[in-house]
């Protein structure tokens, strides 16, 4: 495999149509621009630059494939491109912490993959990454297994040097499936996502730019009608929009989450997913940072969590990547198990220290406050409607008790445990040497009733993720340092709580 | 109760240099006061507009040149220990940090002009995924410091 080597041909068609995609809302415009009666040629021009535009693109996605080459050498990953400027990009393979698949539309009818090189993060990780946009499964596999070949060799202190023969032949590393989520698990996920508010937020936009379309006067005079005749129709139809909307939720979070499926291979996690784009991500079990449990309030009370991993390097200039969700929808009691197969050494269930009574009128006060500052206007320039207004009052207080509720920290001989709510719960795992700092900040209104928050910071991609619990008492933030300073002598203030038996033999 | 403050303070010069650094952005707000003066005296503005030009400089003057600097400076703790560092800062707000030296990655010291003048100078410690200054040291205390945080310092390569 230490030939140079160019990706599938196909690779010229989806170069041409990222540019394209890219080049999509100018077209619109020029289009668009020109709406008039054609009269003249000229009329037509918008079309022949479109034409043009469009061979111009393929042309250059062939150029660009045709100039890029990738082979392995002298224990690299080699990537050379560029036309006039030519770019050479050699990545060690030590420095390669996981291969992740994406496979689109395109690619599947080929059995082709796209390759994203994931290194270890630093902040320059940028200049370091690297994307394969097809080549076939096989070779993705072959180049998978020589890399952890090598990478493997490289451990046991073999000085060698690897040249990237594909004469080594390595056993099929074990391959265990943990989690395949089920259909149910993702109806529920869509609904209580949020994501159906959003596309039905898209309708009503939608609707109210073809307002013009659409006779208003006699959509209301037939409104009226309907009214009059009751309002089972009105009703009739607001569930039908509903259902629409819901409708297109759960479609659209099958696209992306359809055969989610968690798999241990070796040290690493695997997760795969997708309908039509399969993506397959992977997360080398050493580089996990933290644990994140996420309970949204429609979750809540059903008891449906999601999981999320916090894991350092990986890759910045994907966006969504930025937690790696891995397990998006599951009963917290089921999730318990399984995390214990993939990260034994967590406590997932420990006795926590909440916070004291004096904290309730802190957590009720501010946002009393800010819900006041909305009311006021509101209700003095929309009077008397705006009245309405005054239920804030009630749902600040309300919210406030469920964060002073919420609120807890734990920490054990090795583990740091957050428990705490913005609007949804969130529980974060921590182990004390995945903790890079740890703080308490305290307000002069804090100072006053003896309490203080606590931050904890984890490394999570290329910067930190950040965790805290405001106004938990004093002494108890700084027995918390204690336990954190590797000088003091506090080593633990928690025991972990066993799982119940029944959910561990699960 | 607790944990003992951190021992060290940071260089008496800092005081200055903060008092310096309140008087230059009172520099600018006398500036823009002078602008609203002559304003309101071409245009007959009303004297208030004057009144609170010559306020908001004399507010600003007695806030950032005689109060908060000193309660800045007497706030301003740090320790540096064989295993952690600790630091202590916040007029309003007080923060309490300790970064263990297993996690420092790398430290720096840098200069201003100002601070150059003073022979002071600023430590950032950089953790994995956290940045931590301390302000205004003097600088052959903030290069021995330096120096022996990233002798202390020894990342332990897996757990970042």
């Amino acid at each position: 495999m230490s030939e140079e080597k160019r990706l599938h041909p196909i690779t010229t068609v989806m170069n041409a149509l990222k540019t394209l995609k890219e080049a999509f809302i100018p077209i619109v415009i020029l289009v668009f621009l020109n709406r008039g009666e054609a009269e003249s040629i000229l009329d037509y021009l918008p079309f022949f630059i479109m034409g043009a535009m469009i061979i111009l693109f393929l042309f250059l996605g062939v150029i660009k494939w045709w100039r890029f080459k990738y082979w392995l050498e002298e224990g690299e990953l080699r990537i050379e491109q560029g036309l006039f400027v030519k770019k050479k990009r050699y990545i060690p393979f030590e420095r390669i912490q996981s291969l992740n698949y994406t496979e689109g539309i395109l690619h599947r009818p080929l059995k082709l993959v796209k390759i994203k090189v994931e290194t270890a993060g630093s902040s320059a990780s940028q200049e370091s990454e690297a994307e394969l946009t097809a080549i076939t499964k096989e070779e993705a596999d072959e180049l998978n297994r020589i890399i952890s070949a090598a990478k493997k060799k490289l451990k046991e202190g073999n000085t060698e040097e690897f040249d990237g023969d594909t004469s080594i032949v390595e056993e099929q590393p074990e391959e265990r499936v943990l989690y395949k989520m089920s259909a149910k698990d993702l109806i529920v996920m869509a609904t209580t996502s949020g994501g159906a508010g959003v596309v039905l937020g898209g309708v009503l936009i939608f609707l109210s730019q073809f307002g013009e379309f659409i006779p208003y006067e006699a959509v209301f005079e037939e409104l009226v009608d309907i009214v009059e005749t009751g309002f089972l129709l009105a009703g009739v139809a607001a569930v039908f929009v509903f259902l629409i909307a819901w409708l297109i939720a759960v479609g659209m979070t099958f696209l992306r989450y359809a055969d989610f499926t968690v798999k241990l291979v070796d040290k690493d996690i695997v997760i795969t997913r997708g309908l039509l784009e399969k993506k397959q991500t992977t997360v080398p079990l050493k580089r996990i940072q933290g644990i994140r449990f996420d309970q949204n309030i429609a979750r809540e009370p059903f008891g449906y969590t999601s999981v999320t991993i916090e894991s350092a390097g990986g890759s910045v200039l994907e966006k969504d990547s930025n937690a790696i969700r891995l397990l998006p929808m599951i009963r917290e009691k089921e999730a318990f198990p399984i995390l214990n197969e993939i990260m034994p050494d967590y406590q997932w269930k420990t006795a926590f220290t909440g916070v004291p009574k004096r904290s309730l009128k802190r957590y009720i006060f501010w946002k009393m406050l800010f819900s006041l500052v909305i009311i006021g206007p509101v209700s003095y320039f929309f009077f008397p409607l705006g009245l309405i207004s005054l239920v804030l009052i009630p749902l600040a207080a309300g919210l406030g008790w469920l964060q002073y509720k919420t609120a807890g920290w734990s920490a054990s001989h090795d583990q740091l445990t957050l428990k705490y709510r913005g609007f949804s719960k969130q529980i974060v795992y921590m182990k004390k040497k995945r903790i890079q700092s740890l703080a308490w900040t305290q307000t002069i209104f804090q100072r006053r009733g003896d309490v203080a928050t606590i931050h904890s910071t984890i490394k999570s991609f290329a910067s930190g993720s950040h965790s805290s619990i405001a106004h938990v008492a004093q002494d108890d933030a700084e027995l918390l340092m204690e336990w954190y300073s590797p000088e003091a002598e506090v080593k633990k203030v928690h025991d972990p709580v066993r799982l119940d038996p029944e959910v561990e033999g699960h | 109760m607790g944990r003992q403050e951190p021992k060290m303070r940071i260089s008496e010069r800092a005081l200055t240099v903060w008092k310096l650094y309140g008087w230059i952005s009172a520099a600018f707000t006398l500036l823009a006061g002078a602008a609203v003066t002559v304003l309101a005296i071409l245009f007959d503005w009303s004297v208030w507009f004057i009144i609170g030009a010559v306020a908001a400089l004399i507010l600003e003057i007695i806030l950032f040149v005689f109060v908060l600097p000193t309660l800045k400076w007497k706030r301003w703790r740090y320790e540096v220990r064989e295993e952690e560092i600790e630091l202590q800062h916040g007029i309003f707000i007080i923060t309490r940090t300790l970064v263990p030296m297993v996690r420092v990655q790398h430290v720096d010291t840098e200069q201003g002009p100002i601070l150059r003048k003073y022979n002071l100078a600023t430590i950032s410690i950089s953790t994995a995924a956290t940045i931590h200054q301390i302000p205004a040291l003097d600088i052959n205390e903030a290069d021995e410091l330096r120096d022996s945080i990233s002798a202390l310092a020894r990342v332990a390569e897996d757990d970042v």
